[in-house]
């Protein structure tokens, strides 16, 4: 017997994943767009007369955003302009191919398109990159660099936000990995609708509460042209985990991927946990917890031939790797660069210096200051400067030789 | 899309290849090792159980909460991680210890039989076998089944379940020590609660909403075999109850979290009304990661911090312990190999169901997985759970009507929980039964804040004041009850009393000032 759509009486032909009610294909376009623009509306996401780009991969999220912000732009009079983002990684046989599906939207939307690759901006295509690497961490560096890309992309373009095609299952996969984790800042992160709130450029995410089932429902449905390919390149395995209980959860429970976002809205952190403070790259400007940010290092590591450089949390190979440099660029340690990384400028001399530990926070403002103008080209593997240079201080502390005041002069840049 | 983003590059480290377990010595004392804990720590047998001892005994002892001569009730399912939690507590109490543990201990045990439709022969056999244990360790104790905790009058009985009072049953001489014990120490601290109702044609629901603080209780002393038909009858009907109540759920899930509720519901109660006042679960970090991960998946992220913490501070007048929350599972399973401590087999819902039976299992299966693969999971999970607030620093917050956690369903409007009612909302005009519902969304937006609109002259509860009262995790669990009247006693009194309340201040509102 054919079922009745829940609001008209038209033939129903599916049932929402979200809600489990059968709608006829009108009923569902409407609800979903309206959806769309409820949450929208909620958050007020968009100011009359702004330009807003639209992160566009060619797959199936952000073609249905393109698509479904167009639509309501001109249904609900947003008054924004939209123009498309396209990032090229640069990977043969899978962005190139998405890019053209990216390209033909377009001509069909009538909307403006950017592109901006990995080459223009870092001078390395992710094939490139990979050559280097290997499979292993390929997609840590697509990663760290694309979240970039794009707020560069939308720089160049002038534009006042950027909207990406997040969904609610990415939106929940984020904070069941973050729980894996224990990532708790960007536990607190991540379930925002907005992000980057704080100088850069917000980025929003208009199908936060929007099933993935249904974007592909939809893109059916309206018969949207987009590119369903993976990446050649391996995805993250850890991140695999998460996706699949997820998709086993959603099986047991269609509602559960909304549930873990209200619970994820719902956490609060103790007051006495410490957040890390978001700064800003002293080399390239951009907004990171460290002194230099992730980007910068893994780019400073393909271009010296020490790719592994930004990977991985294990203070033993990153130690390694500096000593490695050290040893390389030891001979001109004392010359006008300082090219290498500030510890291991410090290491040779750690039995003749030695200060206390309470003195380290203000060497360390210090670095970071006199950095922005005077650490060009410095700071490999400065992600673990800390770690290093408390080891050489212990050390120098037990050698017990005078105690000398570390100002920025004592550094020889 | 590659949904690949920033922050995954630092991911937990995989194991790196199997240790070599031959020939390895203690890390303590250089003798034979005989297993290895964590990672890489190989143990002979004393030092193990000093390690064991002295984790348990410092995450007890470390926030000072149990004080010398303090009454704990030890909360037992039969399962190995409680088993060990009765061990190291008799352990720590015996004369031969160093620094004897200085609380006094009593032990419950809930019979969920009926929840799992197991018949009545084999939950007899279940409760002799844990009041044998029980016993055996000179400890008062307590027999409760799941069923007691639909009405709270029932909980603040004695009486065991039916099939131990079932008169000629071979427990019959020992229901009377159990009896003795638990109202000996009853008649310690007040008489009052050791009397007993009887009749509980009184005790009907209409007539307790009447009468919600059953003042005019009815105390009869009365011999012990009236008691234990009486007491039988009632159970049948209570157990007739649970089984209606959890099949309307609709959910194995949903049961599962239910159960959990009720559960809590009645060892609160037990300890109130026996004068402990802490309980003591044998959860260990294992299972408190998976539970941890399991509210984030339904909707409970609010309370996950709660239902971790070491103390849980949620009910009133009692505060729940969780001594074993450093401890694996492995460690608990050596532990109990070591000393032979036994545990009792007792089957729950989703006992040989596969991966996918339940949420909680699901989440078992996916949290046990992975940290066999990558040993840092649990660690990491509980770690997440310690950087959250409980909640217990913000005062005057309401609670659920149901599992008592915060509510949490008084958000602002992008959120989840809004998103999630406006396409119900969306998706479903016109026919009458979504009307209905329309109508049943409203009234939950403005839950906890109340507008007056919820209120009713009717006795009966509606499925909207309820859900009004509750926290978004259990509106999800009785998300599909037809009859909310099914629901426990002790929900639909407190719904009826914030019914009550809410009426008040619409009365009243003119006049009340804007204090925020």
């Amino acid at each position: 017997m054919p079922l009745a759509c829940g609001l008209c009486d038209k033939q129903a032909i599916l049932k929402r994943p979200k809600t489990g009610d059968a709608l006829c294909k009108e009923c569902f376009f409407l609800a979903f767009e309206e959806e769309v623009h409820q949450t929208i509306t909620d958050a007020s996401l968009f100011i009359k007369g702004e330009t807003v780009a639209i992160g566009a991969s060619g797959g199936k999220d952000s073609t249905v955003l393109a698509y479904v912000m167009k639509i309501l732009n001109e249904r609900y009079d947003y008054n924004l302009n939209l123009v498309l983002l396209s990032i090229d990684e640069g990977i043969t046989g899978y962005r190139d191919d998405s890019l053209e599906s990216v390209k033909r939207n377009e001509i069909q939307y009538g909307l403006p398109l950017k592109i901006v690759s990995y080459e223009e901006l870092y001078g390395w295509t992710m094939d490139a990159i990979v050559k280097q690497i290997g499979l292993k961490n390929n997609c840590t560096f697509c990663g760290v660099f694309r979240r970039q890309a794009l707020d560069r992309g939308a720089l160049m373009l002038k534009v006042d936000k950027i909207v990406t095609g997040h969904n609610a299952d990415d939106v929940a996969e984020t904070v069941i990995m973050n729980v894996l984790r224990g990532d708790i800042g960007r536990l607190r992160r991540c379930t925002a609708i907005t992000t980057g709130t704080d100088g850069a450029l917000p980025r929003c995410k208009p199908f936060k509460y929007t099933y993935e089932k249904e974007i592909v429902m939809y893109a059916y449905f309206r018969k949207l042209d987009y590119f369903s390919t993976e990446c050649i390149y391996s995805p993250n395995a850890y991140r695999g985990f998460a996706r699949a209980y997820i998709k086993d959860l959603e099986k047991i429970r269609p509602s559960a991927i909304i549930d873990i976002i209200h619970s994820g809205e719902s956490l609060s952190v103790k007051k006495e946990v410490k957040m890390p403070v978001q700064g800003v790259c002293v080399r390239c400007g951009y907004i990171s917890s460290n002194t230099v940010c992730k980007a910068c290092i893994m780019l400073e590591g393909l271009n010296k031939g020490l790719p592994r450089l930004g990977i991985g949390k294990t203070h033993k190979e990153r130690l390694k790797m500096a000593e490695q440099i050290g040893e390389k660029e030891d001979s001109s340690i004392n010359s006008q660069n300082l090219k290498s990384c500030v510890s291991d400028h410090f290491r040779p001399k750690s039995n003749s210096t030695s200060f206390e530990k309470n003195q380290l926070d203000s060497f360390w403002v210090q670095i970071s200051q006199s950095g922005q103008s005077c650490c060009k080209s410095n700071t490999v593997g400065c992600s673990c400067q800390r770690s290093v240079v408390c080891k050489d201080v212990t050390a120098g502390i037990q050698s017990s030789v005078e105690q000398q005041k570390i100002n920025s002069s004592v550094i020889d840049f | 899309m590659c949904s690949v983003e920033e922050g995954d590059t630092d991911v937990p480290f995989s194991k790196s290849r199997p240790n070599e377990s031959i020939g390895r010595t203690c890390m303590k004392c250089q003798e034979k090792a005989i297993l290895i804990t964590r990672v890489n720590d190989a143990f002979c047998r004393s030092c193990f159980m000093v390690y064991i001892t002295h984790k348990f005994r410092a995450t007890v002892g470390k926030t000072k909460l149990v004080r010398d001569g303090e009454m704990v009730l030890v909360a037992l399912s039969g399962g190995p991680s409680s088993s060990a939690l009765l061990h190291l507590i008799q352990e720590g109490l015996s004369e031969r210890t160093h620094k004897k543990l200085r609380f006094r201990p009593g032990l419950i045990f809930i019979d969920e039989g009926a929840a799992v439709n197991l018949p009545s022969s084999e939950r007899l056999n279940t409760c002799e076998k844990m009041l044998e244990i029980m016993k055996s360790t000179g400890f008062p104790c307590h027999i409760k089944a799941l069923e007691q905790g639909l009405d709270n009058d029932n909980i603040q009985e004695f009486s065991s379940p039916p099939d131990i009072c079932c008169p000629g049953s071979r427990l019959e001489k020992e229901l009377g020590t159990i009896d003795y014990d638990t109202e000996s120490i009853l008649s310690d601290i007040s008489t009052a609660t050791s009397s007993v109702t009887l009749d509980m044609s009184e005790c009907s629901i209409s007539s307790s909403i009447e009468e919600p603080y059953g003042n005019s209780r009815e105390a009869i002393a009365v011999s012990s075999m009236s008691r234990v038909e009486s007491s039988f009858q009632k159970y049948e009907e209570a157990e007739e109850k649970l089984k209606c109540l959890l099949k309307s759920l609709n959910s194995v899930s949903s049961q599962e979290d239910l159960i959990r509720t009720i559960r809590h519901k009645i060892l609160s109660e037990v300890a109130t009304t026996c004068g402990y006042s802490k309980v003591m679960l044998g959860s260990c970090g294992t299972r408190l990661a998976v539970t941890l991960l399991t509210d984030m998946a339904i909707g409970r992220g609010g309370q996950a911090a709660v239902d971790t913490v070491f103390a849980d501070r949620r009910y009133k007048n009692v505060m729940f312990l969780r001594p074993l929350r450093e401890f694996s599972s492995k460690e608990i399973g050596m532990y109990n190999a070591l000393n032979d401590v036994e545990s009792v087999f007792i089957p729950t819902l989703t006992t040989k169901g596969s991966d996918g039976a339940s949420i909680e299992h699901l989440t078992e299966a996916f949290v046990t997985g992975l940290q066999r693969d990558y040993p840092s999971t649990v660690s990491n999970i509980m770690r997440t759970g310690e950087k959250l607030s409980t909640g217990a620093e913000e005062e005057n917050k309401e609670n659920c009507a149901m599992c008592q956690s915060s509510l949490d369903t008084n958000v602002i409007a992008p959120s989840a929980l809004n998103a999630v009612e406006f396409s119900q909302r969306i998706s479903s005009r016109g026919d009458n039964s979504d009307s209905k519902r329309d109508h049943c969304n409203k009234t939950g937006e403005c839950c906890g804040e109340g507008d007056g609109s919820c209120n009713s002259t009717r006795t009966r509860a509606t499925k909207q004041q309820v859900l009004a009262s509750l926290c978004y995790g259990c509106r999800l669990a009785i998300r599909k009850l037809d009859d909310v009247e099914k629901l426990p006693l002790y929900v639909l009194k407190d719904v009826f009393w914030r019914v009550r309340r809410e009426k008040m201040k619409s009365e009243i509102e003119e006049f009340l000032l804007d204090t925020s």
